[in-house]
């Protein structure tokens, strides 16, 4: 048989651009509902790690250090075949990224929420704020904003860690690709796994322009940046 | 930095969308495993041709005709199908998110301790596929001393690498490179890193087929696919043996056999 040649391979990326969309889309989601999951117990553990005391802190700090010393891998698998989170694996990987996630952006909202200047903080009190309140409404707003940088870091981090869910069968962007070259046109394995890494790129990049965005918008008017 | 932010309109829909993805993601994902109800799920690893693959979007092959053949001689139904990697379809099994797999799995001592099997549906050996134009053809596996050679991670074709030429002697552990997968594999031998791959038999045909590849000899492993089961599973490893034994005796058997391997 003829060696196909190399347009063919092409062809063939092409053509089966829909599926490797619709693995795409399987990604998007995967990693915005981690990212989210994340966020909503990240946070509230940065915050804890910082004011917090007692046992609650130390059980954050605890569950902060074996979360981000475990490889993802591990995690993940020992969700679906050992804890049996769930039967869906869509499910199992959401809350094994968002999990290791929620600890590595605990990390980021800390160093955050420490940046802000200690005086801030005595100032709302002297105005007649609560501790609470006062970190409310003067620290967060602060610190939510120096985090961003961090955030898109962590972003990128779990848009690709998302295919890890391969070895749960989860059929996202990269699992797809494999599949194709498997299945279909073996030769076609550079082809796939180059278009597959500019679909990550183009994420990464519409991501990021975006956040950055999102900082100038809320940036500090007459801040650091003057 | 350009100061053209996005309006929060912008933002919101930007948002928005997202979620709708979110939302409809949330609908894929995998239904759940026995729960001793005659409705069975099946379990496989795609990537195997011709005995798995996924092509347009489906998965296909002679393991899913086959089982799907033998299931329905049987009183049980195949409720579907889950794809796993290869390394994740025994604990798959064990824990109840499948009940039967159909991988192209070798049947031996190491995999029977943890699994049952039903009985062999398929014979295979090892091929030892070498560049088509290349001047290096070996025809035993000693031939192969001193050269770089390459199979998949977990497979009979490492474990005959690894038991036949390395603890004896014949080859250092250096020369031997494992891959994900045999796509990769291929692709190395093609490009000239490795000199030879050990692959099984079937699937060697169909890269020979396609690829500047070619099967210099093969190799007599004597070794049998079944279908993997759970251990305490034996009502439903019986009713698959059973409807094997039916499919094997009708026509059907030789049918996919033609469609699957045939036109090599």
């Amino acid at each position: 048989m003829p060696l196909l040649p190399l347009q063919s391979d092409w062809a063939f990326v092409v053509g089966n651009l829909d599926l490797l969309l619709a693995g795409t889309g399987v990604t998007i989601g995967l990693t915005a509902a981690s990212i989210l999951l994340g966020f909503l117990l990240g946070f509230p553990a940065g915050a804890v790690e910082v004011y917090g005391s007692g046992p609650l802190k130390r059980a954050v700090e605890t569950a902060g250090v074996v979360l981000r010393g475990t490889p993802l891998l591990v995690i993940i698998i020992l969700l679906f075949f050992g804890l049996s989170v769930s039967s869906s694996a869509f499910v199992t990987a959401t809350v094994a990224l968002g999990l290791r996630s929620a600890a590595y952006q605990s990390q980021i909202f800390r160093g955050a929420l420490q940046s802000v200047d200690e005086g801030q903080l005595e100032a709302a009190r002297a105005v007649g704020m609560g501790r609470l309140q006062a970190i409310r409404s003067v620290v967060v707003p602060q610190a939510l904003r120096r985090s961003v940088p961090g955030f898109q870091n962590e972003f990128t981090i779990v848009l690709k860690d998302t295919s890890i869910a391969i070895v749960i069968g989860l059929g996202e962007l990269l699992t797809v690709g494999q599949n194709l070259y498997q299945g279909g046109q073996s030769t076609a394995a550079l082809e796939i796994f180059l278009t597959v890494s500019l679909i990550y790129f183009v994420l990464t990049f519409v991501t990021n322009r975006s956040l950055d965005r999102l900082d100038d918008r809320f940036s500090i008017p007459g801040g650091e940046r003057a | 930095m350009s100061d053209d932010g996005l309006s929060r309109r912008q933002y919101l829909s930007t948002v928005g969308g997202t979620a709708v993805t979110v939302s409809l993601a949330g609908c894929f994902g995998g239904g759940g495993g026995g729960d001793g109800s005659t409705e069975i799920t099946a379990g496989t690893a795609p990537g195997f041709p011709p005995f798995e693959m996924k092509q347009d979007g489906e998965l296909v092959g002679f393991d899913v005709d086959l089982l799907e053949a033998v299931v329905d001689e049987t009183d049980y139904t195949l409720a579907g199908w889950e794809e796993y990697e290869f390394k994740s379809l025994i604990p798959a099994l064990t824990n109840s998110n499948i009940d039967v797999v159909a991988a192209g799995m070798t049947i031996n001592d190491e995999r029977d301790q943890t699994i049952d099997f039903t009985d062999p549906y398929y014979s295979s050996n090892q091929a030892i596929v070498v560049r088509e134009d290349g001047d290096f053809s070996p025809s035993s596996l000693s031939d192969l001393s001193g050269r770089p050679v390459g199979a998949q991670k977990g497979t009979t074709g490492e474990s005959t690498i690894q038991s036949e030429l390395i603890e004896p002697g014949n080859l250092e552990e250096s020369n031997y490179n494992s891959y994900g997968n045999y796509v990769l594999a291929i692709e190395d031998l093609q490009n000239g890193n490795i000199d030879a791959v050990v692959i099984d038999e079937p699937v060697a045909q169909t890269f020979a087929a396609q690829r500047p590849v070619t099967i210099a000899f093969t190799y007599e492993t004597g070794e049998n696919f079944g279908f993997g089961v759970r251990e305490d599973d034996d009502e439903f490893t019986q009713a698959l043996n059973d409807g094997l034994a039916t499919v094997r005796d009708g026509s059907t058997y030789q049918d996919l056999t033609n469609k699957w391997f045939g036109q090599q």
